[in-house]
């Protein structure tokens, strides 16, 4: 992120709906990969996903109370203010496999949490407006926390080898 | 008490994809939702249809009228459909081979009929359906298939030059890996009066991981598009490698659309056959 | 070919050929004479041949006409009509001649070739070109006709309104041109071949051919969306249906192939149009698997193939009825589906119309062989009555939230919804599904699926309409389509010579009606199986739906030729 032009967001309005559209896209997300692995049973990594999307939908749950009374502008798809071809939260769909581990899942969750973590942070640094810049750092440290809380599981985490796809599909010997 | 507005989640049927975890569809899956949204569709008025392969399995995963038909045919029944109900939103979704390859036949005089449809072609340059087999558009040296363990060895199907020469107005080129700037083109595309096609580049994880290396080479076209100049769109999509993403060419041409009014009886019709 | 067994050359009908090389304008003579026959109150039918030339060729007009139904030309002809003899041998099989025919030939146009001497056919010689060239525009198929009124024992009115209807477009001066031909041919030799036909009573009569016929079938039958491929010889259907279509707010839209054609028409039958193509054997052969989808995604369609020669491209602008198989066995999977053959171009109109409303109430596929005898054939026929079906698509226009789209009923119909109706969205598929549509390889589903396709059909009430059942002879004739016009002419003739003939003309192939079939067969001690293919389609389908006898017999004949009455009754 840190070659991305400069994020401003002055107005408490534009700033809420770009974090609802942040968190509701991240547990869409992290749904689709849990129903996906589900599909492909590969449940451990799934109930990993379910978590993460959960934790996504609780925060938009939040950001969608602070909203209460504010009349919130439409900002069409491809007009939010960060600089990645996807929300922040939601990057790395083609690093998913069915195959993958919970090491790896980790690591795609903890990439797509930093993210999330350092869009906030950039809007609390860039921004003129107080009442944002306050908003923006509570949801980093809240990102923060989840970064954390993934950094932890991932250490606790077994070393597991990579799996190894025993039907593998139809590529040549 | 005006109804609130769908979101994109609201367009998304509830039935959980086949494709693998990783797949490009899910984000043309979506952004075509972000865009039925955007466009504040009636889910009802919607109809996507779509021939045989992973990508053309869309139409259950949305939420509004849907026609999974055979492989290669979905213009064919795409254009019957809107024929019949021009005021039905349509929208074809589809795979290379099913669309470029089967259906090649198809794809062409859609392009030239130009009925209001706007028909998103999946790319991931294999057959993955059918586990992993050549399409028009893999490029001749991928010898990873064992049907065609020599490579195909033949020049790939130029989707984009094709649609052109064949009359299309709308031509435009996406990514999966860029979600935001394909809804702006799905956008467009549904927008756009005629045929609109959109090819998305959507890699394939299983077959195809090599396309995990796309995010590197995919780029916004150099070139000032879109541009209204055949010519000019010529030039610009014969100079790319395929892997430049925009509207190449949007320039406005006659939509077929049979709307006859009925203006007389069957009754007085049968005359003509009197003595 | 000659049949020793002839009964056609009396008083009962008047069969003519008029052959001539291209712009010679046999074809617009045989209108004429048609349209004439009718204004002296007769039906009658025309049929065609050509050269294979695109334009221009030999061409040959066949009519016969007699003062009730005429459903099938005679084993000979009473007149032939030469404008001239260029490529007349291409024709010699077609037009059977005896020595009780008349030769109608202008001297100018060289010797009768021997071929045509050697049945023993009175010749009578008419100046032809030189009454035409003694006249402005003067024509010698217009000389021609009015010497063959006058053999034939038309009322010259009759044939001078016709050549105004005809010609008019043509402008007055080629119409004023024609009438005094007509005269000079009719006056020219005053002696008429035969006492005339007793004329029937004025009735209402349509000219029209088959391939017009079904298009009025399609149309009553509320068919208002048709995609199609031109193909001979199903193209004059497209064509007299796309201008009409458009006027009762309908379209015909010309597809790139048959595999779009079809798999248009379930587009817009899936929209809720009653939807329809016309077609023939190759291009039945491109739509089939598209059939199969129909039939799985319960999207009712109707496809007309008019039958012509084949395997392959065959003989692309003749007659055949050798693609049963196909319609009846040519899916893959079980899918079972509706199968009609018109008995007759009049019953194009009712059989069409029936094919179009019991797929739309069965919401399912349903095939009309028809062939090229019909097709391209004019007719002059008792006007066919409106007929009123109930049946129509079932459509639910205000689905509950379960709303399940393969529902399994009562009588295995499940009310579809449309785009555009609130609730009621579903993906209809091409893959196996549950109830609501949604995609299952269980077991289960499948079985249930395919029940509910197979129950819809059998369980139906088709009524007495499977069929046309005319005596109560202990000999039988089981036929289907077309043949049955020449089946029934036997069956007249027999009849004169006191044996009574028992037929059974099949119009509702699939589902067989095996039980009305075999009650209709009881008391039969001989049957024969009559059908225009090689392989005796019919004949082997009947067994091995177990409805046939051992003893039963197979008459099958294959195009080009037309089967005729004599053939029939010396078999049996």
């Amino acid at each position: 992120m840190s070659d991305d032009p400069q994020i401003v967001i002055d107005s408490v309005a534009e700033f809420l709906v770009h974090a609802l559209e942040l968190e509701e896209a991240s547990s869409d997300h992290y749904d689709e990969l849990a129903d996906s692995m589900e599909i492909h049973n590969n449940l451990k990594v799934a109930e990993l996903f379910r978590k993460l999307g959960d934790y996504s939908r609780q925060h938009a749950k939040e950001v969608h109370a602070r909203t209460e009374g504010i009349e919130l502008p439409t900002i069409t798809p491809w007009d939010f203010k960060w600089k990645c071809p996807s929300s922040p939260e939601s990057f790395c769909m083609e690093e998913a496999s069915y195959m993958m581990t919970i090491a790896q899942a980790m690591e795609i969750a903890l990439f797509n949490e930093v993210r999330g973590r350092d869009f906030y942070q950039q809007v609390a640094d860039n921004t003129a407006n107080d009442e944002v810049r306050k908003i923006a750092l509570e949801m980093v440290e809240e990102e923060g926390w989840h970064v954390e809380m993934l950094r932890e599981w991932q250490t606790s985490l077994k070393e597991e080898p990579p799996l190894e796809d025993l039907d593998p599909p139809n590529m040549p010997e | 008490m005006p109804v609130p507005a769908l979101k994109a989640k609201d367009y998304k049927s509830g039935i959980k994809p086949v494709w693998c975890p990783g797949c490009g569809h899910f984000a043309v899956l979506a952004a075509l939702t972000k865009a039925m949204a955007h466009l504040g569709l009636e889910k009802e008025n919607v109809a996507v249809v779509s021939g045989i392969g992973c990508s053309s399995r869309l139409p259950a995963y949305i939420d509004s009228y849907g026609f999974h038909g055979i492989h290669g045919r979905a213009l064919a029944a795409a254009s019957g459909l809107k024929a019949a109900r021009p005021d039905l939103t349509v929208v074809v979704a589809g795979g290379d081979g099913d669309g470029f390859s089967i259906g090649g036949n198809h794809f062409l005089h859609a392009c030239r009929r130009n009925m209001d449809m706007t028909y998103i072609v999946m790319d991931n340059e294999v057959y993955g359906m059918t586990k992993g087999q050549a399409s028009p558009t893999t490029r001749p040296t991928w010898t990873n298939s064992k049907m065609t363990p020599h490579g195909t060895g033949i020049p790939r199907f130029n989707p984009a030059a094709i649609a052109l020469a064949a009359g299309a107005g709308f031509i435009a080129r996406g990514y999966s890996g860029e979600p935001k700037e394909m809804t702006r083109l799905l956008v467009e595309a549904m927008e756009y009066p005629g045929f609109a096609f959109v090819q998305v580049l959507s890699g394939c994880v299983t077959f195809r991981p090599d396309q995990r290396g796309w995010k590197e080479v995919v780029h916004p076209f150099i070139n000032d598009v879109p541009t209204r100049d055949r010519i000019k769109a010529a030039q610009i999509i014969q100079a790319d490698e395929g892997k430049a993403t925009g509207v190449i060419y949007a320039s406005p041409f006659p939509v077929w659309q049979p709307d006859n009014e009925q203006v007389t009886e069957l009754s007085l019709l049968e005359e003509e056959f009197c003595i | 070919m000659n049949d020793n067994n002839d009964v056609s050359q009396s008083n009962s009908s008047f069969s003519v050929a008029i052959t001539g090389s291209g712009g010679s304008g046999a074809v617009t003579a045989g209108r004429i004479v048609l349209e004439a026959a009718a204004r002296c109150g007769y039906q009658g039918l025309m049929t065609r041949s050509a050269g294979p030339q695109i334009r221009g060729g030999e061409s040959a007009a066949m009519i016969r006409f007699a003062p009730g139904p005429v459903e099938c030309m005679g084993n000979h002809y009473d007149l032939l009509v030469a404008l001239d003899w260029l490529n007349i041998e291409r024709f010699a099989d077609e037009i059977p001649l005896t020595d009780k025919s008349l030769i109608l030939c202008d001297p100018a146009a060289g010797d009768v070739p021997s071929q045509l001497r050697s049945n023993g056919a009175e010749i009578r010689e008419v100046p032809f070109k030189v009454f035409a060239s003694g006249l402005p525009e003067g024509r010698i198929n217009m000389v021609a006709l009015g010497a063959m009124a006058m053999v034939c024992g038309l009322q010259l009115e009759a044939l001078e309104a016709s050549v105004k209807q005809i010609l008019q477009s043509k402008g007055e001066q080629v119409v004023e041109s024609a009438l005094r031909a007509l005269s000079l041919g009719y006056n020219h030799d005053r002696r008429p071949m035969q006492a005339p036909l007793s004329p029937a009573d004025q009735q209402d009569t349509w000219s029209i051919t088959g391939n017009q016929a079904c298009g009025v079938g399609a149309l009553r039958g509320g068919v208002r969306f048709v995609a199609a491929y031109p193909i001979t010889p199903a193209s004059e259907m497209l064509e007299w249906l796309a201008p009409r279509l458009e006027k009762l707010g309908g379209s015909l839209l010309q597809a790139e192939d048959e595999l779009a054609s079809i798999n248009m028409i379930i587009g817009s039958s899936f929209g809720g149009v009653p939807s329809l193509t016309a077609t023939s054997g190759p291009g039945l052969s491109l739509m089939v698997e598209g059939l199969g989808l129909a039939l799985v995604s319960e999207t009712p369609v109707t496809v007309v193939n008019v039958m012509r020669g084949g395997p392959s491209t065959g003989i692309p602008t003749k007659s055949e009825q050798a693609d049963l198989d196909i319609a009846l066995y040519g899916l893959h999977g079980d899918a079972p589906h509706l199968v009609f053959a018109p008995l007759s171009i009049r019953d194009c109109v009712f059989t069409t119309q029936w094919a179009v409303q019991l797929a739309e109430h069965l919401q399912t596929v349903s095939l009309v062989l028809t062939d090229q005898s019909l097709g391209q054939s004019q007719a002059i026929i008792e006007a066919p009555p409106a007929t009123e079906m109930p049946w129509r698509r079932a459509v639910e226009a205000t689905p509950d939230r379960d709303y399940k789209r393969y529902q399994i009923t009562a009588d295995a119909i499940s009310p579809m919804t449309l785009p555009g109706t609130p609730e009621g969205m579903y993906t209809a598929d091409g893959l196996e599904h549950n109830e609501y549509g949604t995609p299952s390889s269980m077991a289960a589903d499948h079985r249930e699926q395919l029940n509910k396709r197979l129950n819809k059909l059998e369980g139906f009430d088709y009524g007495d309409d499977w069929a046309e059942i005319e005596g109560d002879g202990d000999e039988c004739i089981i036929t289907w389509g077309s043949s049955a016009g020449v089946v029934r002419e036997s069956a007249r003739k027999l009849k004169q010579q006191g044996r009574e003939i028992r037929i059974i003309a099949i119009r509702l192939l699939a589902p067989l009606q095996r039980q009305k079939l075999s009650q209709a067969l009881e008391g039969a001690h001989r049957i024969l199986v009559v059908e225009q293919n090689h392989g005796g389609q019919l004949f082997h389908y009947l067994h091995a739906q177990g409805v046939l006898p051992k003893y039963a017999e197979s008459l099958a004949q294959p195009g080009p030729l037309p089967l005729r009455s004599g053939r029939i009754i010396r078999v049996l």
